[in-house]
């Protein structure tokens, strides 16, 4: 499990996140929605120490997040890539060269599933290929959490729904997905956790189930009460 | 398989509801093996967790039968099957009655109607 308790963190003296707290468990994948702006890509690069935190704590499976804790998690950042001269094949060889827990079988199954060409450079890729590929280098590694940063944004909507897809494969396996997004409707059915951002602040952490069984609401019906409300 | 979901009612349950529908209409027959919950998950593009709820949800009402490395099948015990289909016809005569009701329509003259209706439209099906 994932855990922050209370984080706060501050750009100079603006607080960007306001106390923020929430889990995300294994074999769950987990939602942060918000507009823009509200955090969401902060919380991640929280987690991944890319970012000090003021206060606060984040745990990974009950322990602080040092360099072994830290083996356990991925990032996949939206669509921009650190490797765009490279191949397909190249970064992946690159990734195998840099990571223990890289998984060549996984990669090679996800590059099919993506109908994606190994042989094609990053920079020439459109965006909703860059987003495959993104997807492809971080979730061939064999992790117990996978943070991804909007990875539905911007791109046509074959390419979200073969994305969408992926959840549903064994490729995800039982391991805890964190992603962000500022549109659900894609992945509405997908998420077992929303957890709704604003300001800084959450607002709202629920199983998406749940809520519709007890209050017959939809995830959008949420989001409405709480960005509209 | 294909469902359309809505967004309000929690997915096991419609999981649920299109498998007794396709039981009941003898779509999936007594003792025929079903997806794995990761296939299924897979085809309707559904949480795998979710897939699993449903599945233990029909194993709990004995729908459905899983042995250990076996596929799961739909059920061959015939109460069961019999109390499926008279669940699903009590639901529909219910929401027929409610609407109905609803528009003031006198029995005798919905009645016709229905005979009427069903038997110039046996055979059809719709889903």
């Amino acid at each position: 499990m994932i855990e922050l308790k209370d984080v706060v963190k501050k750009y100079g003296r603006k607080e960007v996140l306001k106390g923020v707290s929430f889990t995300a468990s294994k074999g769950e994948i987990t939602c942060l929605i918000g507009v823009n702006g509200v955090g969401k890509t902060t919380i991640l690069n929280a987690i991944m120490k890319l970012t000090p935190i003021q206060s606060g704590e984040i745990l990974v499976d009950d322990e602080k997040v040092t360099k072994e804790t830290f083996e356990k998690v991925t990032f996949i950042p939206d669509a921009t890539t650190m490797l765009p001269n490279l191949t397909i094949e190249e970064a992946m060889d690159f990734m195998n060269d840099f990571y223990k827990v890289w998984n060549q079988k996984r990669a090679d199954e996800l590059l099919k599933f993506f109908n994606l060409n190994q042989k094609d450079k990053i920079s020439s890729l459109s965006k909703g290929n860059t987003a495959k590929t993104n997807l492809l280098l971080g979730l061939a590694l064999d992790v117990d959490y996978v943070l991804m940063d909007e990875p539905f944004s911007g791109i046509d909507i074959f390419s979200r729904e073969q994305i969408a897809e992926v959840f549903t494969t064994h490729l995800i396996e039982d391991r805890g997905v964190i992603i962000t997004t500022h549109e659900i409707n894609d992945i509405e059915h997908l998420i077992d956790k929303a957890v709704l951002l604003d300001e800084g602040k959450i607002y709202k952490e629920f199983n998406t189930e749940e809520i519709r069984e007890n209050e017959g609401k939809s995830v959008i019906d949420v989001m409405r009460e709480v960005y509209r409300g | 398989m294909n469902i359309q979901f809505n967004n309000r009612d929690p997915v096991y349950v419609q999981v649920v509801r299109h498998f007794k529908n396709q039981i009941a209409k003898g779509f999936l027959q007594p003792g025929q093996a079903i997806p794995s919950r990761r296939e299924l998950a897979n085809q309707l593009k559904i949480n795998p967790n979710t897939a699993q709820r449903a599945y233990k949800e029909m194993e709990e009402e004995g729908l459905i039968k899983t042995e250990k490395n076996q596929p799961s099948r739909v059920t061959s015990n015939e109460s069961i099957l019999q109390d499926l289909r008279d669940e699903l016809i009590i639901q529909a005569v219910n929401e027929f009655v409610t609407s109905v009701k609803s528009i003031n329509v006198p029995l005798d003259d919905a009645l016709t109607l229905v005979k009427q209706k069903y038997e110039g439209e046996k055979g059809d099906s719709d889903d």
